[in-house]
């Protein structure tokens, strides 16, 4: 009975479509107009939007999750003299935001601010994205002028500043004092006393370093904290070499780093199976004690806070590299800030809110945020306890920027990762590895 | 209007010819059989189908369709032509691109190791598939539950899937698999699934099938559920043991359903992307990176859109010739009751 009923109705239908609904007063050909119409009126204002190259009523600031906590923190503040203006904010992890980002950069429809990462070396880089002409130059703004010499190369490009970030995140050995306490040991000072160190807490039991290599990026803080001494305390014009063509990884001192990588695995000093652990399973190690340390950047020290008890059992020591502490080299490398896009290059508001962000009391509240150590300090500036054995190195010069903020395109990374998985699951040698990122490098950008 | 239907007792038996009635057709009497419906009237009339209700309903969508896939498809083949780094100006590069494919190494495992894939998923998936569709065909009382628990992976987001399963595949030895290993006495078994590069490719398969068995199951499952019962009876009076009757009987007349099912498997095996990207980021090394993988980095990681587009346009072809060439072979050897 059913299907007889829509049968007839069907049919009824049809008919009434053709020829006029006597009961509506409508055909078929007026309701699709009518339906039409309604669709397009309610695509036309997204598209004009994204085609008009505004940015709608409020301000667009898409970040990183490792931003979230100093943009909302600073953009409540801000919001306190301008209760008026409206904003959005939109985070993601990295590879999220870049797909996103890039894509929108591609489309012209990109946020009035995003994140942008600090020299070259990525494909959200500020290079990369100064040299397509998709940001706007900050160089008027006055904290521009209080950048160090050092990491001009990170904020600048063909002299015109288009980064803003708060500082300089470090890498070093976030380490379980608890553990170290049981095993009888101290943070160590010198190579030499860090393999001693890693003996006598594997003999009691315990992991002496946590890797948790399956998740990529983790792979390369191992090397990054072993190549300041291996390769820029003897040669700080590296990277001006590397360009040149004059090195390449393999010919130098990365060579020695990455076999230090290796001795440690050598040793029995990681857990079993790096290649299988992931980032969240290396913080729960080191946070419940089964493993003593886990070499990483100073940024995720709240990420290991939250996973442990007692927060104040970790503290952080500069990973050793060498044999002669007062020619100990460490990384440093800027934490990933903020760009203002070209689009919104003429609304005044992109522009106050990042000369808003660059007065010293909010670069000391990022850099706070996120356990970086902001890249000009005063009387005002409070760094957190656990920073400070790092502060003589950084205040000595013997910092240098993460490697991969000058590499000249984005492939050596990736390939960098790649090279550390193979290097610990035994596929390939440290000559194997670095050719590897010689063939990335070498590779036009 | 309508004509009258016939009466059971019209209807002659089947096998029965007028005029040469056999013995038989004089004493069986025809049961009352469902009254034959009569044949609906046509629904449009010649000359009026580009007009007809269906057409105009569609519109929209194929314009949707047109601006969000036919459209970036097709200026996706113009961008593999150029050296697009996915923001600022592109300049047309002719065949670099694909010259640059064949001569990349990365690209070529990938390659490698998306045919291994491939194979390994197809197989395996519907192997257990048939199996498990075999198994819940029957008359046990659990079956409906049976069918909806092994189908429920196919419903969830591959990358929860492949999220789940790096608990599964946790290389401490007290932990997931590893744990369940050591528990029933087979601890020399353990492995570390996804960091060991030998077993990295095989694991994000073993994650794949069993997601997607129970989908491969439930085409298997309308396949059985069409195979008339009186070829089975014809067999088992025939003396036909439950192998032959599978494989003189069930499976020609699977044909069709695993038809589908290898297509569908083959082309997802070929564009494996979500699990492979979730679980292992084609690691350790490259050693589970598929194409799909591969270019999605190629993209949106080194920011070589130009090159990117090229390799998945390659991808696109061998996918379509793979899946013609298989629909042929396959369509070939169907057989319908």
């Amino acid at each position: 009975m059913t299907t007889g009923q829509g049968h007839e109705g069907t049919t009824g239908r049809t008919g009434a479509a053709d020829r006029g609904d006597a009961a509506t007063g409508r055909s078929r050909r007026e309701f699709l107009r009518a339906g039409g119409g309604i669709v397009a009126a309610g695509a036309l204002p997204p598209v004009l939007s994204g085609c008009s190259g505004g940015s709608g009523d409020g301000l667009r600031i898409v970040g990183v999750t490792d931003q979230q906590q100093p943009v909302e923190e600073l953009l409540k503040l801000y919001r306190r003299s301008r209760p008026a203006e409206s904003f959005t904010t939109s985070f993601a992890p990295t590879e999220q935001m870049q797909t996103v980002v890039r894509t929108q950069l591609a489309g012209g429809n990109a946020p009035d601010v995003h994140a942008v990462y600090p020299g070259s070396g990525s494909a959200m880089s500020m290079v990369e994205l100064a040299r397509a002409g998709l940001l706007t130059d900050l160089s008027t703004q006055p904290w521009t002028a209080n950048i160090p010499a050092a990491f001009g190369t990170a904020y600048r490009y063909e002299g015109r500043t288009y980064l803003y970030s708060a500082g300089s995140c470090l890498i070093g050995a976030i380490y379980n004092k608890k553990v170290f306490a049981r095993a009888g040991v101290e943070p160590p000072s010198t190579w030499t006393e860090l393999l001693e160190v890693c003996t006598r807490l594997r003999a009691r039991g315990v992991v002496p370093i946590a890797l948790g290599a399956q998740t990529p990026w983790v792979t390369q803080l191992i090397s990054y904290a072993l190549v300041p001494n291996a390769v820029y305390a003897h040669n700080a014009r590296f990277d001006d070499d590397m360009a040149a063509g004059r090195t390449s990884f393999r010919d130098s001192g990365w060579a020695d780093a990455l076999g230090r990588y290796q001795e440690l695995q050598r040793k029995g000093f990681f857990n079993d199976n790096p290649n299988g652990t992931t980032f969240e399973q290396q913080t729960a190690m080191v946070a419940t004690g089964k493993a003593a340390m886990a070499v990483q950047v100073s940024a995720v020290l709240g990420v290991f806070r939250e996973a442990t008890e007692s927060p104040e059992d970790l503290a952080m020591f500069p990973f050793p590299g060498g044999d002669d502490p007062a020619r100990l080299w460490i990384p440093a490398g800027i934490v990933v800030g903020l760009g203002v896009s070209v689009r919104a290059e003429r609304d005044p508001r992109a522009a106050d809110f990042i000369a808003f962000l660059g007065k010293q009391e909010n670069i000391d509240r990022w850099a706070s945020a996120v356990f970086a150590i902001p890249f000009r300090r005063d009387a005002s500036t409070a760094v957190d306890p656990v920073l400070e054995p790092f502060l003589p190195i950084v205040d000595t010069g013997r910092a240098v920027p993460f490697m991969d903020q000058r590499w000249p395109n984005a492939e050596v990374q990736p390939a960098h990762f790649a090279a550390v998985q193979d290097l610990l699951s035994g596929e390939t040698d440290v000559r194997g590895a670095l050719g590897q990122m010689d063939d990335a490098y070498r590779r036009a950008s | 209007m309508s004509r009258s239907l016939p009466q059971p007792e019209e209807i002659e038996p089947e096998g029965v010819r007028p005029g040469k009635p056999g013995p038989e057709a004089r004493t069986v009497k025809t049961p009352p059989t469902v009254p034959i419906p009569p044949p609906r009237p046509a629904r449009t009339r010649p000359g009026r189908d580009l007009t007809a209700p269906p057409w105009g309903f569609v519109v929209p969508a194929l314009l949707v369709y047109a601006v969000v896939v036919l459209y970036p498809s097709l200026a996706g083949v113009a961008y593999a032509f150029t050296d697009w780094s996915g923001i600022g100006d592109a300049s047309f590069v002719g065949l670099a691109n694909f010259r640059a494919l064949l001569d990349d190494r990365r690209t070529l495992d990938s390659v490698v190791n998306t045919l291994l894939l491939t194979v390994a998923v197809v197989v395996v998936q519907n192997v257990v598939g048939l199996l498990l569709a075999l198994g819940v065909d029957t008359g046990i009382r659990s079956r409906s539950l049976l069918r909806v628990v092994f189908f429920a992976p196919a419903v969830v987001s591959p990358v929860m899937v492949a999220f789940l399963w790096k608990y599964v595949y946790n290389p401490e030895p007290t932990a997931g698999l590893n744990g369940l290993l050591g528990a029933v006495g087979l601890g020399a078994l353990r492995q570390d699934w996804l960091g060991d590069p030998s077993l990295a490719l095989w694991s994000v398969a073993a994650m794949v099938v069993w997601q997607y068995a129970g989908y491969s199951m439930v085409i298997f499952l309308a396949g059985l559920q069409g195979v008339p019962p009186e070829l089975h009876e014809a067999a088992k009076i025939d003396g036909a043991g439950t192998w032959q009757r599978f494989r003189y009987v069930t499976w020609p007349m699977l044909a069709p359903a695993l038809t589908v099912n290898l297509m569908l498997s083959t082309i997802g095996g070929l564009k494996l992307f979500d699990q492979v990207y979730a679980a292992t980021n084609g690691g350790p090394g490259t050693a589970s990176e598929t194409l799909s993988t591969a270019l999605f980095k190629e993209a949106f990681v080194y920011g070589k859109f130009g090159y990117s587009t090229a390799v998945a346009l390659v991808l696109a072809l061998f996918v379509a010739a793979v899946s013609l060439v298989q629909l042929r072979f396959l369509r070939a050897r169907e057989v319908t009751a």
